[in-house]
């Protein structure tokens, strides 16, 4: 118990101690506006449809006492059905096109979709390939692009606060 | 060398037909009719311990209008690779099971039918496995006549579980889209009651065809697509890859550019242990030790990131050495930032350790068994909580892991502790191993270049230990610097099949659990 409790005094707060990302360079109009209804808080899905799973640890990465991410606001639900939020990692592969358009007919209105990751964009080096069938565009809109190979979480972070930051004082 | 001939001469004599050839250091290879294969399968895993590493196909064509099947077994430390090699010539297309007499090659075998069509006589089980049951009939990728970029059609089909029936059994389908922040894949359990009585893994979910895109790369152009094979296991993929070709190119690294390449590797080894400590702990619900792990892994994701620009270490490798280099003021930053580390890992392991409730969660739960890791050729963390003592540092040094040896962790329960354990005394090993590095780091340059072009059809296989075990790379060379075909084995694709068995008589709840406890890749497996 003591050696817990020492434990923790010793570590103190270590949530914010990393370094800061330029602001995000896609600028995201519309998604303000969808993004809305959520208000300050946004409960996100993860769905990995042929990532090479590095996008996946830095979502990961994002519930670690230093990023932490629910500080936010933002939640990491385990179905799409509590979901307000896709994020979609990775290439569509083929065996993952029917999974997918599975989950966002799952995912209750109204849904934002976030392209998380070069391949998720536009294929990145995996593009051309038979068992890939394209962008996550091709199969469901996408309404928010993180780009990186993979994004940093500073990034991801960053890209969700942007989200929701055009909030009028008369939606709060 | 002596070595060698005591193989060589112990298969002479059980085969004296069979003539061995000496492609490369460290190989022997038999080519021989496939109506002999089974039995000397059988004598190589059998009577002389032989686990079966790879078993992959090489379409020759153009070239040759044949195919090429190898069965590549690891014998012991310090012992030749041997190789099996069975032509398929013409339009033949069945080639003979080792399956029943080698489990390990049940998942080799059915992936070679899906991808080349070539069917695994005498299989047990002959249900696709990676080819979706949508894909339509006739559709085998790695066949040279299969356009890379060709668009699939749709089919109709199910895929048939194993089904236990009775009273009371029940399926639970679990997937592809699971809970957490994790990958894609189906699990199928079938229980009565609590306990699971059957698991059924069916993955392939996230397969992206790597190893047809391999093949429209270059030599020195693919190494980026080795990188993003499995994400987190960057540089065991790319350092496998790198050394394979470099063995083609006949390149010599600079004694530097080894030593920096191993502490690459450590440090990678480093994050992903602490990481998955903190998710063992974190699956019986104990989240203080998860969130100290997670703090310190982001910690050395970070330094990753200050040493060479990416929290992942991609772009750190390169053919013929390594890009980035390491001034001083920097070892001296690893080396402290290290020795935090340590002491901060092991204040946590001893609290870890004191708690009763956790420990009882782990102990016993997922037991696999030395004899099923062993039937199914389990590597690294896997296998050596279950008493395989292998270790390719160790058995196979490469990069510099000959001038700074490693002491391999094992032990003997294979259950969900002994797989933690092998991770906790692995992290002090790796800090340990790092220091030794630094210690010793020569000066010089880090990066060789190439003048040799390898032949159409020359080949070579390279091992590296990466974090979650051995990761195997085949490629041979085709035309023009072109790649003729790449193998990848991800270790996690050894270690699937073998966590069907370990959650047998478990309970659901336990399974996340266990199967964090294995942590295996989607992405290296499904490819």
């Amino acid at each position: 118990m003591f050696r817990i409790l020492k434990k923790s005094l010793k570590t103190g707060l270590v949530t914010g101690q990393y370094p800061q990302a330029q602001p995000l360079v896609t600028p995201i109009p519309a998604a303000h506006e969808k993004a809305a209804p959520f208000k300050s808080s946004l409960t996100i899905r993860e769905v990995d449809t042929g990532s090479c799973n590095a996008c996946e640890m830095e979502m990961n990465a994002l519930t670690n006492p230093v990023y932490d991410v629910e500080r936010f606001g933002v939640h990491i639900a385990a179905s799409p059905r509590h979901a307000d939020a896709l994020v979609v990692t990775g290439p569509v592969a083929v065996n993952m096109e029917h999974p997918l358009k599975e989950v966002y007919k799952q995912t209750p209105h109204p849904k934002l979709v976030i392209a998380l990751g070069d391949c998720a964009i536009n294929c990145g080096i995996f593009k051309g390939s038979y068992a890939v069938t394209g962008p996550v565009e091709r199969h469901i809109p996408v309404d928010v692009r993180i780009p990186g190979c993979p994004p940093r979480p500073v990034e991801i972070l960053e890209a969700l606060a942007s989200i929701r930051s055009f909030r009028t004082p008369s939606d709060e | 060398m002596t070595d060698r001939l005591s193989l060589e001469q112990r298969i002479q004599t059980a085969f004296a037909d069979l003539v061995a050839a000496h492609p490369h250091d460290g190989f022997l290879q038999y080519r021989i009719d496939q109506s002999r294969l089974p039995e000397v399968a059988r004598f190589l895993h059998e009577r002389l311990k032989g686990r079966l590493a790879l078993l992959f196909a090489i379409d020759c064509r153009p070239r040759a209008q044949k195919y090429e099947i190898q069965y590549l077994f690891a014998l012991g430390a310090g012992q030749p690779w041997v190789l099996l090699t069975v032509e398929l010539v013409g339009s033949a297309s069945l080639f003979t099971s080792i399956t029943p007499s080698v489990h390990a090659a049940q998942w080799y075998e059915r992936e070679i039918r899906d991808l080349f069509g070539l069917i695994p006589q005498g299989h047990p089980d002959l249900r696709r496995l990676v080819r979706h049951e949508h894909w339509p009939q006739g559709l085998h990728p790695l066949q040279k006549a299969f356009p890379w970029d060709k668009t699939m059609g749709w089919q109709q089909g199910e895929y048939r579980f194993r089904h236990i029936e009775g009273e009371g059994v029940f399926e639970v389908p679990v997937g592809p889209i699971h809970a957490g922040i994790i990958e894609p894949g189906h699990f199928r359990f079938s229980v009565a009651g609590e306990p699971i009585m059957q698991l059924e893994v069916r993955h392939f979910w996230k397969h992206r065809g790597i190893e047809k895109l391999f093949e429209q790369c270059t030599l020195s152009g693919a190494l980026p697509l080795a990188e993003r094979v499995s994400g987190d296991t960057t540089i065991g993929h790319s350092l496998a890859y790198c050394q394979a070709v470099e063995s083609l190119l006949h390149l010599e690294i600079p004694r530097r550019a080894r030593f920096l390449r191993s502490f690459f590797l450590e440090l990678e080894r480093l994050h992903n242990h602490i990481g998955d400590v903190g998710a063992i702990c974190n699956d019986t619900a104990y989240t203080l030790a998860h969130a100290h792990c997670s703090r310190m892994k982001e910690q050395l994701m970070q330094l990753n990131d200050w040493l060479t620009g990416s929290r992942f270490l991609r772009g750190t490798m390169a053919i013929g050495g390594v890009t980035k280099d390491l001034t001083a003021i920097q070892q001296r930053a690893v080396i402290d930032s290290l020795d935090r580390i340590e002491k901060d890992f092991a204040e946590l392991e001893s609290i870890i350790f004191a708690n009763a409730s956790l420990t009882d969660r782990l102990e016993t739960t997922g037991v696999l068994t030395e004899r099923t890791a062993w039937d199914h050729g389990a590597v690294g963390v896997v296998g050596r909580a279950s008493g395989i003592d292998h270790d390719v540092r160790r058995d196979r040094p490469f990069a510099a892991y000959d001038e700074v040896p490693v002491h391999t962790v094992v032990y003997r329960y294979g259950d969900v502790r002994a797989r933690l354990r092998v991770r906790m005394d692995e992290i002090h090993e790796s800090i340990r191993l790092i220091r030794e590095i630094w210690q010793q780091l020569p000066h010089g340059s880090i990066l060789a270049a190439a003048d040799h072009m390898p032949q159409p059809g020359e080949w070579a296989l390279s091992a590296v230990e990466s974090w979650r075990g051995e990761v195997l790379y085949f490629v041979m060379a085709g035309d023009d610097g072109h790649i003729h075909r790449c193998k990848v084995r991800d270790p996690s694709f050894v270690n699937w099949p073998a966590i069907q068995w370990a959650a047998v008589g478990n309970i659901i709840p336990d399974f996340p659990l266990i199967n964090k406890s294995f942590n295996l890749s989607y992405a290296g497996n499904d490819l």
